[in-house]
């Protein structure tokens, strides 16, 4: 057995009181596993949250397009989107003409869009807008990532290393927690150790947990060297036994997509799945890169919907996106936007009921030339944690209550 | 970072409490057993003794309990994270341990060397060391003093096409980085390259990213505004944040406030006004013909408020009120330091280095050398504080053992995968650090790079491993572990470490002698082990 730290705080957290005194990591250790969940048992536990990151700061005013309201022509000049051209939803608004797979799915009743999602004193840095997003919290006060703290709530989370599972190169922030990293993996084909024997993985393994709590990272390192033994074979089995008569398409989030759905099917127990695709901080060209981005999304959830469904799991996944921030209602003289406020959010999936949630955004009356948001991006996540994954969301907002959006089936 | 300080707190109380995994095992054996009573918790073992009067609960909660709510339901102090804390259970900033200043002269010379370098080779080391360190530091400083031409001939060798192929270009920095003789001049380069960075995916082919690799080796230690007025004029940035397309009446947005957030004052320390009034200033900042041009009848000559000052202002106006704020010499001077000693550093630091900063004339020279030269570069705090950057990683190990390479694809086919494409960093951040460099994939892919380097197919990594150690030296198994630890860890591990080590190759050899029984691949084993270690991962 490995020996773990985690293991260690998680065992020690229930007979530690006197949280008080103790080292912040002990106490959330000490808080996580005193906290009533239910979330291990059914409904809940074959259910998967997959989290599409749309870094960069995606336009939404162009993304689901109010082509019926003469002032978004107004400010968009050329980079507007013709009335003729966009996918109608309600006879109000209509999705960007690249989103044909996006609107097969709507047309189904499998994708809901939020409107005017953001928060108070939007921050116009991506790294700190999306840190607020990744933290869910806007005063700079929690740390880690939200999905990290929902990591550290689940009771039994030492058994599963795959409660999280990133495709990618770098650790999601919202899924960062130091206590229990997510495995994160690039290419199932390339996620092997090479030259591993025994007796090697053995030395290794008390190396790393021997090095001293103290020393630098010491705790990262440990924990992730348990996640690369436990999780690079767990892998490499899904991915043999993954049998699909799909067709992803040859791109960079489908191919990540498509791991996650390997993952699914092959019973991992991934309880989140993150991916990203970047780009969107379209300055200039934006009539040109923004929708190949649109596209390559539309198609790659398209592809793993499909997917999903073949392999009857639809039913046990809820897709979420979102974009540090939308883009300044007025274009640039480059052919681009700058950065901005609102944006929509896109659930999709069998879970979903279908439709156009919270106030569209008005153009009418700006905040200092970008929209004003309508609805409280934590009220997506409070709706998410609580009715998809059956977790307490005010321990992991910060202790704020958010109205939740009727977006989801009841079941 | 939030996150760091986070983790630092921990890492600092954990180091306090002076716990090692080897305690903390025993002490949840010990607690799995146990009633969690006020008795059972004095029965804990007393072999630990500082673990003890620390951990002691003063009050003992059931753990059935329901009523110690974890997180209050509502209300402005979430106990998630130290921030909302107004007061901390343990300091900060404190444990003694950590200002401790190395004395070991070959550990001190090996910590410079990798900061301010990229590692050394054993008998690097032993010249530095006969040098002295305050002559080393000199070396590292006046780097157009050492002759190094060995590097462009390696270079020209390869014949590389370093407008249009990205591979050749990140061969050509890997190259410079293992065989230069100007190691803390290609370290800047990789600083700036960070720091104010561009990336070949959006600015593509041509002679962009080289030009502005060599504006980064030209400018590495000159002055702060020079830098940035230069930067603001380079091809391949004027790309990548769209200065070229900023055009008078509607101006783009995108360098004015990069400039600002990320490249001098942090974000948070101007205002939405102040970028929108200094993108105009850099309005008509062009291209033409591949390189910077003023296109006059695109720059706005009209008057700017930035940063409570008005005038008629260009980029140039724009990049010198920024230097006066107080705030600039703060950034980058935390930059550096971060960059090169550790994280999260006393505020008095910070104000002696913007000290530095501002009476120098913006000097980076003069930053760099405070640094090298102060105490804090050579305390327990600094060392092993960061996590290797792949880059160091690959051309440390390649310089610490004396390799000969040509960065083959079989050896740059690892950075991608471990984070860090050189040339084409994820985003306008640059690149990541410490913690951000770890994760499941990314670390599988530091053990196979090690395990590539320590089967060394002479083809890709050309080193002579079985006689790199002298059999006539060794006597017992320790002098073998010694050995290798001198050259790849300073000699600084663990007894414990240095036990798992002893076993390991014990275990490998079978009982069989020294001298016949260290073949190369029992050798390539441990050389894997050490450079797969957690202590390797550190710089």
């Amino acid at each position: 057995m490995l020996i773990s730290r985690r293991n260690f705080l998680k065992s020690t957290a229930t007979l530690l009181p006197a949280f008080a005194s103790l080292p912040m990591v002990f106490r959330r250790a000490v808080a996580s596993s005193m906290l009533e969940s239910s979330s291990y048992s059914s409904p809940y536990q074959n259910r998967t949250l997959i989290i599409i990151q749309m870094a960069g700061g995606n336009d939404g005013l162009n993304t689901v397009i109010p082509y019926t309201d003469s002032k978004y022509y107004d400010h968009r000049s050329y980079l507007a989107v013709s009335d003729e051209d966009v996918l109608d939803l309600n006879g109000e608004l209509g999705l960007h003409p690249v989103l044909g797979k996006m609107k097969l799915l709507w047309d189904q009743g499998l994708l809901a869009v939020v409107q005017g999602v953001g928060y108070e004193n939007q921050s116009y840095s991506h790294f700190e807008s999306m840190h607020i997003w990744q933290t869910a919290d806007n005063k700079g006060k929690l740390e880690e990532g939200w999905l990290g703290r929902y990591f550290e709530s689940l009771k039994g989370m030492e058994d599963n290393i795959f409660q999280g599972l990133a495709v990618g190169k770098l650790m999601p922030y919202e899924c960062s927690n130091l206590n229990a990293p997510i495995p994160v993996v690039s290419s199932i084909d390339k996620y092997r150790l090479e030259g591993s024997t025994q007796q090697r993985s053995e030395a290794l393994l008390k190396l790393y947990s021997s090095s001293p709590l103290g020393a630098p990272y010491g705790v990262l390192l440990d924990n992730t060297i348990e996640a690369v033994y436990k999780s690079s074979e767990a892998l490499q089995t899904a991915d043999k036994n993954y049998q699909s008569d799909i067709q992803y398409p040859e791109t960079s989030l489908s191919k990540s997509l498509k791991v996650l759905a390997e993952a699914i099917i092959g019973d991992l127990g991934v309880r989140v799945g993150h991916v990203k695709i970047g780009g969107f901080d379209t300055h200039s060209d934006q009539i040109v890169e923004q929708p190949d981005l649109l596209q390559e999304m539309s198609e790659a959830i398209y592809a793993f919907y499909e997917d999903l469904k073949a392999a009857g799991r639809d039913q046990d996944v809820l897709i979420m996106t979102w974009s540090e921030f939308g883009r300044r209602v007025k274009s640039n003289g480059s052919g681009g936007t700058d950065h901005g406020a609102a944006a929509p959010m896109f659930l999709i999936g069998s879970p979903v009921v279908g439709g156009i949630y919270g106030e569209n955004p008005n153009l009418r009356n700006l905040d200092k030339d970008n929209l004003r948001f309508t609805t409280d991006f934590r009220s997506v996540y409070s709706t998410v944690l609580e009715e998809w994954l059956g977790a307490a969301p005010e321990a992991i907002l910060g202790g704020q209550r958010f109205e939740h959006i009727p977006f989801l089936a009841k079941v | 970072m939030l996150f760091n300080k986070d983790r630092r707190l921990f890492l600092q109380t954990a180091a306090k409490l002076g716990l090692s995994a080897g305690a903390l095992i025993i002490f949840e054996q010990a607690c799995s057993n146990m009633v969690p009573t006020e008795e059972a918790v004095s029965l804990m073992p007393t072999s630990q003794p500082k673990l003890t009067p620390t951990l002691v609960p003063a009050q003992v909660i059931d753990s059935t309990s329901q009523t110690p709510v974890p997180y209050p339901t509502a209300g402005p102090t979430p106990m998630v994270g130290p921030t909302s804390q107004p007061e901390m259970a343990y300091p900060v900033n404190t444990p003694a341990v950590n200002k401790k200043v190395i004395d070991d002269p070959r550990v001190r010379m090996g910590h410079l060397l990798r900061r301010a370098g990229f590692g050394a080779s054993k008998e690097e080391i032993d010249k530095h060391l006969s040098m002295g360190e305050a002559e080393t530091i000199s070396y590292l400083l006046d780097y157009d003093k050492s002759d190094d031409s060995e590097v462009e001939s390696r270079i020209e060798s390869l014949n590389l096409d370093l407008s249009d192929k990205l591979a050749d270009l990140q061969r050509m920095a890997m190259l410079r980085m293992i065989y230069t003789n100007r190691p803390l001049q290609e370290k800047m380069v990789l600083f700036w390259h960070g720091l104010l960075t561009s990336g070949w995916k959006k600015v593509g082919k041509g002679p962009y990213m080289l030009q502005q690799d060599e504006l980064f080796r030209s400018h590495a230690f000159g002055n702060y505004d020079d830098l940035l007025k230069a930067v603001a004029r380079d091809s391949a940035m004027l790309i990548w944040l769209d200065s070229r397309v900023n055009k008078k009446n509607k101006p783009n947005e995108n360098f004015a406030r990069e400039l600002m957030e990320l490249f001098s004052m942090g974000v948070g320390t101007f205002t939405e006004e102040d970028v929108k009034e200094s993108s105009r200033a850099f309005t008509g900042w062009s291209l033409k013909k591949k390189v910077f041009h003023f296109q006059e009848n695109q720059h706005d000559f009209g008057v700017k408020t930035f940063l409570g000052n008005i005038g008629n202002y260009d980029g140039d106006d724009v990049v010198d009120i920024i230097m006066e704020q107080p705030v600039t010499s703060r950034f980058i001077s935390r930059k550096l330091f971060e960059f090169f000693a550790y994280d999260n550093p006393e505020e008095e630091v910070i104000a002696r280095l913007a000290k530095t900063f501002n009476d120098s004339g913006y000097s980076i020279t003069a930053l760099l050398k405070d640094i090298l030269t102060s105490e804090e570069f050579y305390t327990q705090q600094a060392y092993r504080s960061k996590i290797k950057s792949p880059a160091e990683l690959i051309a440390g190990t390649i310089r610490a053992l004396g390799i000969e390479s040509t960065v083959t694809y079989q050896v740059r086919k690892y950075m991608g995968p471990m984070g860090q494409e050189l040339f084409n960093p994820f985003d306008v951040s640059g690149w990541p650090e410490n913690e951000e460099w770890i994760n499941s994939s990314t670390l599988l892919n530091r053990l196979n790079f090690v395990n590539a380097v320590a089967e060394g197919n002479r083809r890709h990594f050309d080193y002579d491993l079985v006689n790199m150690i002298d059999l006539k030296t060794v006597n017992e198994t320790k002098d073998v572990i010694d050995y290798f630890v001198d050259i790849l860890l300073d000699g600084e591990i663990s007894e414990e470490e240095k036990g798992i080590y002893i076993a390991y190759l014990d275990g490998l050899l079978k009982g069989e002698d020294l001298q016949t029984g260290l073949t190369k691949d029992r050798l390539a084993s441990l050389v894997y082990l050490v450079m797969s270690s957690p202590d390797y991962q550190l710089a």
